[in-house]
Protein backbone atom coordinates (compact mmCIF):
# COMPACT_ATOMS: atom_id res chain seq x y z
CA UNK A 1 0.00 0.00 0.00
CA UNK A 2 1.36 3.61 -0.94
CA UNK A 3 1.69 5.84 1.90
CA UNK A 4 0.47 9.22 1.42
CA UNK A 5 2.30 12.21 1.35
CA UNK A 6 1.16 15.33 3.19
CA UNK A 7 3.30 16.83 5.15
CA UNK A 8 4.96 20.07 3.80
CA UNK A 9 8.55 21.99 4.83
CA UNK A 10 7.05 23.31 7.95
CA UNK A 11 5.83 20.06 9.34
CA UNK A 12 8.79 18.76 8.22
CA UNK A 13 11.12 21.10 10.19
CA UNK A 14 8.62 20.66 13.30
CA UNK A 15 9.17 16.96 12.94
CA UNK A 16 13.18 17.25 13.27
CA UNK A 17 12.76 19.66 16.24
CA UNK A 18 10.44 17.36 17.87
CA UNK A 19 13.11 15.09 17.41
CA UNK A 20 15.80 16.52 18.48
CA UNK A 21 14.36 18.16 21.51
CA UNK A 22 13.96 15.71 23.99
CA UNK A 23 14.90 14.64 27.51
CA UNK A 24 18.48 14.13 26.66
CA UNK A 25 19.54 18.00 27.57
CA UNK A 26 17.90 17.52 31.05
CA UNK A 27 20.58 14.94 32.05
CA UNK A 28 23.34 14.46 29.89
CA UNK A 29 25.06 18.07 30.59
CA UNK A 30 25.67 17.31 34.18
CA UNK A 31 28.21 15.04 33.90
CA UNK A 32 29.49 16.51 30.55
CA UNK A 33 30.05 19.96 32.58
CA UNK A 34 31.51 18.69 36.07
CA UNK A 35 33.87 15.70 35.15
CA UNK A 36 34.37 15.96 31.30
CA UNK A 37 34.62 19.58 29.86
CA UNK A 38 33.90 22.28 32.01
CA UNK A 39 32.25 25.55 30.55
CA UNK A 40 33.74 23.71 27.70
CA UNK A 41 30.43 22.13 27.53
CA UNK A 42 29.28 25.05 25.07
CA UNK A 43 32.23 23.92 22.66
CA UNK A 44 31.48 20.08 22.72
CA UNK A 45 27.67 21.25 22.06
CA UNK A 46 28.78 23.40 18.72
CA UNK A 47 31.09 20.66 17.53
CA UNK A 48 28.42 17.43 18.30
CA UNK A 49 26.33 19.78 16.01
CA UNK A 50 28.46 20.17 13.36
CA UNK A 51 29.53 16.97 13.27
CA UNK A 52 26.11 15.42 13.05
CA UNK A 53 24.62 17.85 10.54
CA UNK A 54 27.88 16.29 8.64
CA UNK A 55 26.44 12.84 8.98
CA UNK A 56 22.51 14.32 8.57
CA UNK A 57 24.03 14.90 4.73
CA UNK A 58 24.14 11.72 3.68
CA UNK A 59 21.27 10.82 5.70
CA UNK A 60 19.53 13.65 2.97
CA UNK A 61 20.75 12.30 0.22
CA UNK A 62 19.91 8.43 0.81
CA UNK A 63 16.32 9.78 2.37
CA UNK A 64 15.66 11.65 -0.48
CA UNK A 65 16.70 8.78 -3.03
CA UNK A 66 14.73 6.25 -1.05
CA UNK A 67 12.09 7.76 0.78
CA UNK A 68 10.37 4.58 1.53
CA UNK A 69 9.45 3.35 5.17
CA UNK A 70 12.53 1.97 7.33
CA UNK A 71 14.85 4.31 7.51
CA UNK A 72 18.82 3.43 8.02
CA UNK A 73 17.58 -0.19 7.77
CA UNK A 74 16.47 0.40 4.10
CA UNK A 75 19.39 2.35 2.84
CA UNK A 76 22.34 -0.43 4.52
CA UNK A 77 20.17 -3.10 3.29
CA UNK A 78 20.16 -1.88 -0.37
CA UNK A 79 23.73 -1.16 0.04
CA UNK A 80 25.64 -4.41 1.98
CA UNK A 81 22.64 -6.96 1.66
CA UNK A 82 20.36 -8.36 4.75
CA UNK A 83 23.74 -9.60 6.99
CA UNK A 84 25.28 -5.79 7.70
CA UNK A 85 21.14 -3.84 7.65
CA UNK A 86 20.22 -7.12 10.51
CA UNK A 87 23.82 -5.87 12.24
CA UNK A 88 22.56 -1.89 11.95
CA UNK A 89 19.15 -3.08 12.81
CA UNK A 90 20.19 -4.38 16.14
CA UNK A 91 22.47 -1.13 16.74
CA UNK A 92 19.61 0.87 15.85
CA UNK A 93 17.26 -1.32 18.33
CA UNK A 94 19.87 -1.34 21.37
CA UNK A 95 20.27 2.48 20.52
CA UNK A 96 16.77 3.12 21.20
CA UNK A 97 16.49 0.86 24.09
CA UNK A 98 19.36 2.63 25.79
CA UNK A 99 18.07 6.09 25.04
CA UNK A 100 14.38 5.07 26.31
CA UNK A 101 15.94 3.57 29.85
CA UNK A 102 17.52 6.78 29.83
CA UNK A 103 14.30 8.63 29.38
CA UNK A 104 13.17 6.19 32.26
CA UNK A 105 15.86 7.43 34.52
CA UNK A 106 15.77 11.04 33.74
CA UNK A 107 11.91 11.00 34.72
CA UNK A 108 12.65 9.76 37.99
CA UNK A 109 15.34 12.49 38.54
CA UNK A 110 12.94 15.31 37.37
CA UNK A 111 9.99 13.83 39.68
CA UNK A 112 12.38 13.48 42.60
CA UNK A 113 13.73 17.02 41.80
CA UNK A 114 10.05 18.78 41.69
CA UNK A 115 9.18 16.76 44.74
CA UNK A 116 12.14 17.78 46.57
CA UNK A 117 10.80 21.79 45.80
CA UNK A 118 7.99 20.77 48.14
CA UNK A 119 9.21 18.37 50.45
CA UNK A 120 13.07 18.41 50.47
CA UNK A 121 13.23 15.55 52.72
CA UNK A 122 11.70 13.19 50.27
CA UNK A 123 14.67 13.87 47.60
CA UNK A 124 17.11 11.14 49.18
CA UNK A 125 14.27 8.36 49.40
CA UNK A 126 12.70 9.00 45.94
CA UNK A 127 16.55 8.74 44.46
CA UNK A 128 16.81 5.59 46.53
CA UNK A 129 13.66 3.70 45.18
CA UNK A 130 15.13 4.85 41.73
CA UNK A 131 15.16 1.78 40.13
CA UNK A 132 11.62 0.72 41.10
CA UNK A 133 10.33 4.06 39.73
CA UNK A 134 11.94 3.70 36.70
CA UNK A 135 10.74 0.03 36.20
CA UNK A 136 7.32 1.64 37.33
CA UNK A 137 7.21 3.95 34.43
CA UNK A 138 8.50 1.69 31.99
CA UNK A 139 5.38 -0.75 32.61
CA UNK A 140 2.95 2.39 32.22
CA UNK A 141 4.06 3.53 29.73
CA UNK A 142 4.33 0.32 27.81
CA UNK A 143 0.93 -0.40 28.99
CA UNK A 144 -0.53 2.85 27.59
CA UNK A 145 1.57 1.97 24.34
CA UNK A 146 0.40 -1.53 23.63
CA UNK A 147 -3.13 0.39 24.16
CA UNK A 148 -2.41 2.37 21.33
CA UNK A 149 -1.49 5.81 23.00
CA UNK A 150 -1.83 8.86 21.00
CA UNK A 151 1.76 11.02 20.86
CA UNK A 152 1.99 14.43 22.09
CA UNK A 153 0.95 17.45 19.19
CA UNK A 154 3.48 19.85 18.02
CA UNK A 155 2.60 22.08 20.52
CA UNK A 156 4.89 20.52 22.91
CA UNK A 157 7.52 21.34 20.56
CA UNK A 158 6.78 25.17 20.56
CA UNK A 159 6.07 24.83 24.33
CA UNK A 160 9.71 24.05 24.72
CA UNK A 161 11.18 26.63 22.80
CA UNK A 162 9.38 29.07 24.49
CA UNK A 163 10.33 27.49 27.35
CA UNK A 164 13.89 27.61 26.71
CA UNK A 165 13.88 31.08 24.80
CA UNK A 166 12.66 32.39 27.97
CA UNK A 167 15.75 30.90 29.89
CA UNK A 168 18.18 32.24 27.38
CA UNK A 169 16.85 35.74 27.34
CA UNK A 170 16.45 35.96 31.06
CA UNK A 171 20.18 34.33 31.80
CA UNK A 172 21.81 37.03 28.85
CA UNK A 173 20.05 39.73 31.02
CA UNK A 174 21.08 38.61 33.70
CA UNK A 175 25.61 39.31 34.19
CA UNK A 176 26.60 36.25 33.46
CA UNK A 177 30.40 34.91 34.81
CA UNK A 178 32.32 35.43 32.15
CA UNK A 179 33.42 32.21 30.74
CA UNK A 180 35.75 30.58 28.69
CA UNK A 181 34.02 28.55 26.22
CA UNK A 182 36.60 27.46 24.31
CA UNK A 183 38.23 24.13 25.07
CA UNK A 184 41.67 26.29 26.27
CA UNK A 185 41.07 24.78 30.00
CA UNK A 186 38.61 21.87 30.36
CA UNK A 187 39.20 19.75 32.64
CA UNK A 188 40.67 16.90 31.00
CA UNK A 189 42.09 18.38 27.78
CA UNK A 190 40.94 18.48 24.68
CA UNK A 191 40.20 14.92 25.12
CA UNK A 192 37.40 15.56 27.64
CA UNK A 193 36.03 18.26 25.36
CA UNK A 194 35.76 15.50 22.93
CA UNK A 195 34.51 13.28 25.54
CA UNK A 196 31.57 15.46 26.07
CA UNK A 197 31.05 15.52 22.43
CA UNK A 198 30.54 12.07 22.23
CA UNK A 199 28.70 12.00 25.39
CA UNK A 200 26.28 14.76 24.79
CA UNK A 201 25.32 13.41 20.62
CA UNK A 202 22.22 11.55 21.44
CA UNK A 203 20.94 15.56 22.35
CA UNK A 204 20.98 15.60 18.54
CA UNK A 205 20.17 12.12 17.44
CA UNK A 206 16.35 12.81 17.21
CA UNK A 207 16.65 14.77 14.07
CA UNK A 208 16.69 11.13 12.12
CA UNK A 209 12.91 11.21 12.83
CA UNK A 210 12.41 13.38 9.96
CA UNK A 211 14.33 10.60 8.12
CA UNK A 212 12.21 7.96 9.06
CA UNK A 213 8.88 9.76 7.91
CA UNK A 214 10.22 10.68 4.90
CA UNK A 215 7.44 8.29 3.01
CA UNK A 216 5.01 11.16 4.70
CA UNK A 217 6.56 14.39 3.18
CA UNK A 218 5.45 16.00 -0.04
CA UNK A 219 8.54 16.43 -2.23
CA UNK A 220 11.03 14.29 -0.23
CA UNK A 221 13.80 15.46 -2.21
CA UNK A 222 13.97 19.16 -1.62
CA UNK A 223 11.63 18.88 1.13
CA UNK A 224 13.83 16.46 3.33
CA UNK A 225 17.54 18.13 2.98
CA UNK A 226 16.02 21.49 3.74
CA UNK A 227 14.16 20.26 6.63
CA UNK A 228 17.73 18.44 8.20
CA UNK A 229 19.26 21.85 7.52
CA UNK A 230 16.82 23.97 8.80
CA UNK A 231 16.20 21.77 12.45
CA UNK A 232 19.90 21.70 12.46
CA UNK A 233 20.53 25.40 11.97
CA UNK A 234 18.08 26.01 14.85
CA UNK A 235 19.26 22.88 17.67
CA UNK A 236 22.59 23.55 17.38
CA UNK A 237 22.46 27.43 18.41
CA UNK A 238 19.81 26.72 20.87
CA UNK A 239 21.37 23.92 22.95
CA UNK A 240 24.50 26.07 22.77
CA UNK A 241 22.47 28.85 23.86
CA UNK A 242 21.23 27.15 26.66
CA UNK A 243 24.51 25.69 27.67
CA UNK A 244 26.11 29.12 27.72
CA UNK A 245 23.76 30.60 30.25
CA UNK A 246 23.63 27.83 32.55
CA UNK A 247 27.49 27.22 33.03
CA UNK A 248 27.38 31.06 33.69
CA UNK A 249 25.22 30.81 36.43
CA UNK A 250 26.13 27.49 37.82
CA UNK A 251 30.29 27.91 38.70
CA UNK A 252 32.19 24.85 38.45
CA UNK A 253 32.61 23.65 42.36
CA UNK A 254 34.79 21.31 42.97
CA UNK A 255 31.58 18.76 44.09
CA UNK A 256 29.03 18.21 41.98
CA UNK A 257 25.55 18.81 43.31
CA UNK A 258 22.93 16.79 44.08
CA UNK A 259 20.36 18.58 41.79
CA UNK A 260 19.99 17.76 37.99
CA UNK A 261 22.46 20.92 36.71
CA UNK A 262 19.81 22.80 34.18
CA UNK A 263 17.40 22.97 36.95
CA UNK A 264 19.54 24.17 39.13
CA UNK A 265 20.54 26.77 36.71
CA UNK A 266 16.80 27.61 35.62
CA UNK A 267 15.96 28.08 39.42
CA UNK A 268 18.78 30.85 39.42
CA UNK A 269 17.66 32.25 36.19
CA UNK A 270 14.37 32.17 36.90
CA UNK A 271 14.26 32.43 40.84
CA UNK A 272 10.62 30.37 42.23
CA UNK A 273 9.42 28.54 38.78
CA UNK A 274 12.86 28.08 36.98
CA UNK A 275 13.26 24.94 38.92
CA UNK A 276 9.77 23.50 38.64
CA UNK A 277 9.19 24.32 35.19
CA UNK A 278 12.08 22.31 33.74
CA UNK A 279 11.48 19.42 36.13
CA UNK A 280 8.00 19.58 34.82
CA UNK A 281 9.25 19.92 31.03
CA UNK A 282 11.67 17.37 31.91
CA UNK A 283 9.22 14.88 32.90
CA UNK A 284 7.28 15.61 29.81
CA UNK A 285 9.94 15.46 27.57
CA UNK A 286 11.11 11.90 29.29
CA UNK A 287 7.54 10.48 29.05
CA UNK A 288 7.37 11.21 25.52
CA UNK A 289 10.58 10.40 24.84
CA UNK A 290 10.18 7.24 26.67
CA UNK A 291 6.60 6.49 24.28
CA UNK A 292 8.41 6.98 21.05
CA UNK A 293 11.63 5.07 22.17
CA UNK A 294 9.41 2.06 22.50
CA UNK A 295 7.38 2.63 19.12
CA UNK A 296 10.92 3.12 17.23
CA UNK A 297 12.11 -0.06 19.11
CA UNK A 298 9.42 -2.28 18.61
CA UNK A 299 9.00 -1.63 14.67
CA UNK A 300 12.34 -2.13 14.26
CA UNK A 301 12.14 -5.68 15.81
CA UNK A 302 9.03 -6.22 13.27
CA UNK A 303 11.21 -4.98 10.92
CA UNK A 304 13.62 -7.60 11.23
CA UNK A 305 11.22 -10.21 12.25
CA UNK A 306 9.50 -9.61 8.89
CA UNK A 307 12.68 -10.68 7.16
CA UNK A 308 13.23 -13.47 9.00
CA UNK A 309 15.99 -12.44 11.56
CA UNK A 310 13.99 -12.74 14.88
CA UNK A 311 11.40 -14.93 15.66
CA UNK A 312 7.79 -14.34 14.13
CA UNK A 313 5.86 -13.68 17.48
CA UNK A 314 7.54 -10.22 17.63
CA UNK A 315 4.75 -9.53 14.42
CA UNK A 316 1.45 -10.00 17.05
CA UNK A 317 -0.58 -8.03 17.16
CA UNK A 318 -3.33 -6.96 19.91
CA UNK A 319 -6.30 -8.81 19.09
CA UNK A 320 -8.32 -5.62 20.88
CA UNK A 321 -6.17 -2.30 20.31
CA UNK A 322 -4.36 -3.54 17.21
CA UNK A 323 -0.68 -2.74 18.61
CA UNK A 324 2.59 -4.67 18.18
CA UNK A 325 2.54 -5.70 21.95
CA UNK A 326 4.91 -8.81 22.13
CA UNK A 327 7.17 -6.58 20.52
CA UNK A 328 6.49 -3.70 22.67
CA UNK A 329 6.79 -5.71 26.02
CA UNK A 330 10.02 -7.61 24.57
CA UNK A 331 11.54 -4.01 24.53
CA UNK A 332 10.65 -2.80 27.84
CA UNK A 333 11.67 -5.86 29.64
CA UNK A 334 15.35 -5.11 28.61
CA UNK A 335 14.46 -0.87 29.11
CA UNK A 336 13.06 -2.22 32.70
CA UNK A 337 16.46 -3.69 33.66
CA UNK A 338 18.89 -1.24 32.04
CA UNK A 339 16.54 2.15 33.58
CA UNK A 340 16.97 0.00 37.16
CA UNK A 341 20.93 0.04 36.85
CA UNK A 342 20.09 4.12 37.09
CA UNK A 343 23.81 4.98 35.65
CA UNK A 344 23.12 7.90 33.68
CA UNK A 345 26.72 8.06 32.32
CA UNK A 346 26.50 4.56 31.05
CA UNK A 347 22.92 4.79 29.56
CA UNK A 348 24.61 8.05 27.79
CA UNK A 349 27.74 6.23 26.59
CA UNK A 350 26.01 3.18 25.53
CA UNK A 351 23.34 4.95 23.57
CA UNK A 352 25.82 6.79 21.81
CA UNK A 353 28.02 4.14 20.77
CA UNK A 354 24.78 2.20 18.98
CA UNK A 355 23.92 5.02 17.07
CA UNK A 356 27.44 5.95 16.07
CA UNK A 357 27.98 3.00 14.30
CA UNK A 358 24.63 2.95 12.28
CA UNK A 359 26.08 6.82 11.53
CA UNK A 360 29.08 4.92 10.09
CA UNK A 361 27.55 2.26 8.56
CA UNK A 362 24.60 4.91 7.11
CA UNK A 363 27.58 6.81 5.40
CA UNK A 364 29.22 3.47 3.78
CA UNK A 365 26.43 3.01 2.66
CA UNK A 366 26.06 6.22 1.06
CA UNK A 367 29.74 5.91 -0.86
CA UNK A 368 28.70 2.23 -1.61
CA UNK A 369 25.40 3.17 -3.76
CA UNK A 370 27.01 6.06 -5.29
CA UNK A 371 29.40 3.22 -6.77
CA UNK A 372 26.76 0.51 -6.95
CA UNK A 373 23.85 2.50 -8.88
CA UNK A 374 25.14 5.45 -9.92
CA UNK A 375 22.16 6.48 -11.95
CA UNK A 376 19.95 6.09 -9.34
CA UNK A 377 17.65 9.05 -8.93
CA UNK A 378 18.97 11.36 -6.07
CA UNK A 379 16.83 14.43 -5.67
CA UNK A 380 19.77 15.51 -3.40
CA UNK A 381 23.24 15.03 -3.54
CA UNK A 382 25.57 15.44 -0.59
CA UNK A 383 28.11 18.49 -0.96
CA UNK A 384 31.60 18.12 -1.50
CA UNK A 385 31.36 14.12 -2.19
CA UNK A 386 33.33 12.18 -1.29
CA UNK A 387 34.75 13.80 1.37
CA UNK A 388 31.65 14.43 3.20
CA UNK A 389 30.41 10.96 4.01
CA UNK A 390 34.01 9.60 4.57
CA UNK A 391 34.48 12.54 7.04
CA UNK A 392 31.55 11.19 8.42
CA UNK A 393 32.51 7.69 8.55
CA UNK A 394 35.89 8.82 10.58
CA UNK A 395 34.03 11.61 12.49
CA UNK A 396 32.21 8.39 13.86
CA UNK A 397 34.61 6.00 14.26
CA UNK A 398 36.91 8.60 15.97
CA UNK A 399 34.00 9.78 18.68
CA UNK A 400 33.86 5.85 19.40
CA UNK A 401 37.22 5.57 20.36
CA UNK A 402 37.63 9.00 21.86
CA UNK A 403 36.76 8.50 25.64
CA UNK A 404 39.01 5.69 25.69
CA UNK A 405 42.25 7.97 25.66
CA UNK A 406 40.55 9.67 28.94
CA UNK A 407 39.99 6.36 30.61
CA UNK A 408 36.82 7.21 30.82
CA UNK A 409 35.66 4.18 33.21
CA UNK A 410 31.34 4.95 31.92
CA UNK A 411 32.72 5.41 28.18
CA UNK A 412 34.68 1.72 28.77
CA UNK A 413 32.09 -0.02 30.05
CA UNK A 414 29.61 0.95 27.58
CA UNK A 415 32.30 -0.17 25.07
CA UNK A 416 32.76 -3.69 26.47
CA UNK A 417 28.69 -3.96 26.46
CA UNK A 418 28.74 -2.89 23.01
CA UNK A 419 31.40 -5.55 21.92
CA UNK A 420 29.70 -8.42 24.04
CA UNK A 421 26.48 -6.87 22.50
CA UNK A 422 27.83 -7.18 18.98
CA UNK A 423 29.29 -10.81 19.73
CA UNK A 424 25.34 -11.59 20.72
CA UNK A 425 24.21 -10.37 17.69
CA UNK A 426 26.38 -11.79 15.23
CA UNK A 427 25.54 -15.07 16.99
CA UNK A 428 22.01 -14.76 17.06
CA UNK A 429 21.96 -13.96 12.86
CA UNK A 430 24.83 -17.66 12.46
CA UNK A 431 22.08 -18.98 14.89
CA UNK A 432 19.18 -17.99 12.92
CA UNK A 433 20.53 -18.70 9.10
CA UNK A 434 21.37 -21.94 10.65
CA UNK A 435 17.98 -23.56 11.74
CA UNK A 436 16.62 -25.29 14.25
CA UNK A 437 18.28 -28.36 13.25
CA UNK A 438 21.71 -28.07 12.73
CA UNK A 439 22.36 -25.74 16.02
CA UNK A 440 20.81 -29.02 17.90
CA UNK A 441 23.17 -31.06 16.18
CA UNK A 442 25.95 -28.50 17.48
CA UNK A 443 25.32 -27.76 20.66
CA UNK A 444 24.84 -31.61 21.11
CA UNK A 445 28.47 -32.22 19.59
CA UNK A 446 29.72 -29.95 21.96
CA UNK A 447 28.24 -30.92 25.28
CA UNK A 448 29.31 -34.46 23.94
CA UNK A 449 32.90 -32.74 23.71
CA UNK A 450 32.61 -31.04 27.13
CA UNK A 451 31.24 -34.12 29.16
CA UNK A 452 33.92 -36.44 27.64
CA UNK A 453 37.13 -33.59 28.46
CA UNK A 454 35.37 -33.07 31.94
CA UNK A 455 35.61 -37.16 32.48
CA UNK A 456 38.76 -37.42 31.26
CA UNK A 457 40.36 -34.25 33.33
CA UNK A 458 38.24 -35.85 36.57
CA UNK A 459 40.00 -39.03 35.86
CA UNK A 460 43.48 -36.90 36.00
CA UNK A 461 42.73 -35.13 38.90
CA UNK A 462 41.83 -38.22 40.83
CA UNK A 463 44.95 -40.00 39.86
CA UNK A 464 47.17 -36.44 40.71
CA UNK A 465 48.43 -36.03 36.94
CA UNK A 466 46.67 -32.62 36.67
CA UNK A 467 45.48 -29.74 39.48
CA UNK A 468 41.60 -30.21 40.00
CA UNK A 469 39.29 -28.38 38.14
CA UNK A 470 37.21 -26.70 40.46
CA UNK A 471 38.93 -27.70 43.80
CA UNK A 472 35.34 -26.93 45.60
CA UNK A 473 33.09 -29.15 44.04
CA UNK A 474 33.41 -33.14 44.32
CA UNK A 475 34.80 -35.21 41.94
CA UNK A 476 31.47 -37.36 41.56
CA UNK A 477 29.22 -34.54 41.15
CA UNK A 478 31.18 -33.41 38.18
CA UNK A 479 31.21 -37.10 37.01
CA UNK A 480 27.59 -37.15 37.21
CA UNK A 481 26.96 -33.54 35.41
CA UNK A 482 29.75 -35.00 32.75
CA UNK A 483 27.21 -38.18 32.44
CA UNK A 484 24.60 -35.94 31.80
CA UNK A 485 26.16 -33.77 29.44
CA UNK A 486 27.34 -36.80 27.83
CA UNK A 487 23.67 -38.71 27.45
CA UNK A 488 22.17 -34.88 26.33
CA UNK A 489 25.17 -34.44 24.24
CA UNK A 490 24.18 -37.99 22.17
CA UNK A 491 20.48 -37.54 22.17
CA UNK A 492 20.87 -33.70 20.80
CA UNK A 493 23.59 -34.91 18.33
CA UNK A 494 20.95 -37.77 16.70
CA UNK A 495 18.15 -35.29 16.61
CA UNK A 496 15.92 -36.10 13.39
CA UNK A 497 15.25 -32.99 11.02
CA UNK B 1 12.59 -35.91 28.18
CA UNK B 2 13.95 -36.90 31.44
CA UNK B 3 17.50 -35.92 30.68
CA UNK B 4 16.62 -32.79 28.95
CA UNK B 5 14.49 -31.76 32.01
CA UNK B 6 17.81 -33.26 34.42
CA UNK B 7 20.06 -31.11 32.64
CA UNK B 8 18.38 -27.89 32.35
CA UNK B 9 17.89 -28.45 35.96
CA UNK B 10 21.23 -29.25 36.94
CA UNK B 11 22.75 -26.23 34.62
CA UNK B 12 20.22 -23.78 36.33
CA UNK B 13 21.67 -25.25 39.72
CA UNK B 14 24.88 -24.35 38.13
CA UNK B 15 24.24 -20.99 37.00
CA UNK B 16 22.92 -20.50 40.19
CA UNK B 17 25.95 -21.26 42.20
CA UNK B 18 28.45 -19.19 40.14
CA UNK B 19 25.44 -16.04 40.65
CA UNK B 20 25.92 -16.93 44.09
CA UNK B 21 29.92 -16.76 44.38
CA UNK B 22 30.12 -13.73 42.31
CA UNK B 23 27.97 -11.93 44.41
CA UNK B 24 28.93 -13.53 47.38
CA UNK B 25 26.18 -14.79 49.11
CA UNK B 26 26.74 -16.09 52.74
CA UNK B 27 30.62 -14.98 52.13
CA UNK B 28 30.48 -18.53 50.22
CA UNK B 29 33.79 -16.96 48.41
CA UNK B 30 35.68 -17.42 51.94
CA UNK B 31 34.10 -20.76 52.43
CA UNK B 32 35.17 -22.26 49.14
CA UNK B 33 38.88 -21.19 49.64
CA UNK B 34 39.87 -20.37 46.14
CA UNK B 35 42.05 -17.95 44.89
CA UNK B 36 40.68 -14.83 43.60
CA UNK B 37 42.65 -15.06 40.55
CA UNK B 38 40.91 -18.03 39.59
CA UNK B 39 37.65 -17.31 40.94
CA UNK B 40 36.31 -15.08 38.03
CA UNK B 41 37.88 -17.45 35.22
CA UNK B 42 36.06 -20.48 37.52
CA UNK B 43 32.71 -18.24 37.17
CA UNK B 44 33.24 -17.52 33.27
CA UNK B 45 33.32 -20.86 33.02
CA UNK B 46 30.27 -22.11 35.15
CA UNK B 47 27.74 -19.13 33.18
CA UNK B 48 28.98 -20.42 30.04
CA UNK B 49 28.98 -24.25 30.84
CA UNK B 50 25.11 -23.51 32.52
CA UNK B 51 23.92 -21.41 29.87
CA UNK B 52 24.85 -24.16 26.90
CA UNK B 53 23.08 -26.96 29.52
CA UNK B 54 20.01 -24.79 29.73
CA UNK B 55 19.83 -24.81 25.97
CA UNK B 56 20.84 -28.17 25.53
CA UNK B 57 18.26 -29.61 27.79
CA UNK B 58 15.56 -27.26 26.37
CA UNK B 59 16.31 -28.80 22.80
CA UNK B 60 15.77 -32.06 24.68
CA UNK B 61 12.64 -31.00 25.78
CA UNK B 62 11.05 -29.24 23.13
CA UNK B 63 11.87 -32.26 20.61
CA UNK B 64 9.57 -34.23 23.04
CA UNK B 65 6.75 -32.23 22.95
CA UNK B 66 6.83 -32.10 19.24
CA UNK B 67 6.97 -35.94 19.02
CA UNK B 68 3.64 -35.88 21.41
Amino acid sequence: MKTKRELGLFNTVIMGLSGAIGFEIFVLLDYAYFHLAGSSIVSALLLAGLINLLIMFSYCELGAAMPEVGGEYTYIKTAYGGYIAFISGCFRWLASVFAAALAAVCFTQQLAYLFSLFVPEIESFMLAQMPLIAIAVVIILATSEIKGAKKPGIFIVFAFIAIFAIFIASGLLRELTPLEILPKQPLEGLPGVFAATVYMFPMFFGMRALIASAAFIKHPGKNVPKGILLSALLIIPLYASIAYVATGVIPLEETRPPAPFLNLAAENVLPGVGGALFAIAGMVASLSALGTSLTVQSSIARGMSRDGYLPKVLLSIHRRFGTPYVAIIAGSLFIMVLSAIGAVEFLGYAASFGSLLVFALVNLSLLKLRKKKPYMERPFKTPLYPFTPIAGVIMSVTLLVFPMFLRDVNAASALVSGIGLTTLVLMTYYLRMMGRYRLQIAIGGVGLGIGVSLVLLTCLSEACFVSPILPYIPSYIILVISAISIIAGILNATAHG
Amino acid sequence: MIVGIMQSMVAVLIVIFACGIYFNFFDIQTSLNAAVESLYLHILALFVFGFFSIISGLFLVHEWLESR
